[in-house]
């Protein structure tokens, strides 16, 4: 929906995906939407330096998210929140609905 | 000139200079403010240099290459001094807001171009409130007993960035 915008549907799903799971890493996303797991890292290295995201190490993990500090995230969150509604019901359920409550260890999905 | 030894002030003022003179103006951000203003009572190794419009990194690249320092990852290094530069993407701003008073440093004929006291608090404010880190609410605090700071302003950005908790502790630690 952003492409021409951002000259890339992956990036917008990026975002999207970020935006809507607060936090989250390369491979997961590359796993989410099954494309190349360079070029995620990539995107999401190009945002984080201009500011858009932030990223921080978990253990051996990089986690990536919106940068509070940066100066359009209120107006971004408000185009993406924009976005999802015009996102298929179906689209939503699959990418951006995550499950944020715990689980117990060992519980069968 | 002689990089071995120089404090992290002359090297900002000797780049940021530099940097002008080969058409790439910057703003000082970050730490390094937080060094000058407080005559070193807070150190800060890195160099953040805002860039209030877009420049090719391979333009600042090719220039700082001329005097030596070299790029490692995000930044660019040299090797007679521990100090590092950054270069932040545009805007210049403090939260959400652009920064609009630049303050400067002269040297002889050279100048550095920062954000100012009032500003560099606000900077340090927005880093308490969005990552807890408390040694930038010390920070601030260091810059506000050493130097003229406007806190009315502050108060209002603060309210702005729904921070104005934030700017009540300052105010506390401050009395």
């Amino acid at each position: 929906m952003l492409k021409p915008l951002f000259n890339s549907d992956k990036k917008e799903k990026i975002l999207l995906y970020l935006y809507t799971h607060g936090e989250s890493y390369a491979r997961e996303i590359a796993r989410a939407f099954k494309c190349n797991l360079n070029s995620v890292q990539n995107q999401l290295m190009n945002l984080e330096k201009g500011g858009v995201l932030y990223s921080k190490l978990k253990g051996k993990v990089r986690l990536f998210g919106f940068n509070p500090r940066y100066p359009f995230k209120k107006e971004l969150e408000a185009l993406f929140e924009k976005v999802l509604s015009f996102i298929p019901d179906e689209e939503i359920e699959k990418f951006y609905k995550p499950r944020l409550r715990p689980r117990h260890t060992g519980k069968p999905l | 000139m002689k990089i071995k030894g120089i404090s992290i002030k002359d090297l900002g003022i000797y780049i940021s200079d530099y940097l002008r003179k080969n058409g790439i103006e910057t703003v000082l951000s970050g730490g390094a403010c937080v060094t000058i203003y407080t005559n070193n009572k807070y150190i800060s190794y890195d160099l953040d240099f805002v860039l209030p419009v877009y420049v090719n990194r391979k333009e600042i690249r090719g220039v700082l290459e001329k005097i030596e320092f070299y790029e490692d990852g995000r930044y660019f290094k040299h090797k007679d001094t521990q100090y590092f530069i950054d270069f932040l993407s545009p805007p210049l701003s403090v939260g959400e807001e652009p920064v609009k008073v630049i303050s400067s440093i002269r040297k002889g004929n050279m100048v550095l171009k920062l954000l100012s006291p009032t500003d560099c608090v606000k900077d340090r404010l927005a880093a308490y409130y969005h990552w807890n880190d408390k040694p930038s609410l010390d920070q601030a605090i260091l810059v506000c007993k050493d130097n003229k700071v406007d806190l009315k302003e502050i108060e209002r950005w603060s309210i702005n960035e729904d921070m104005s908790i934030n700017f009540k502790m300052l105010k506390k630690m401050l009395e």
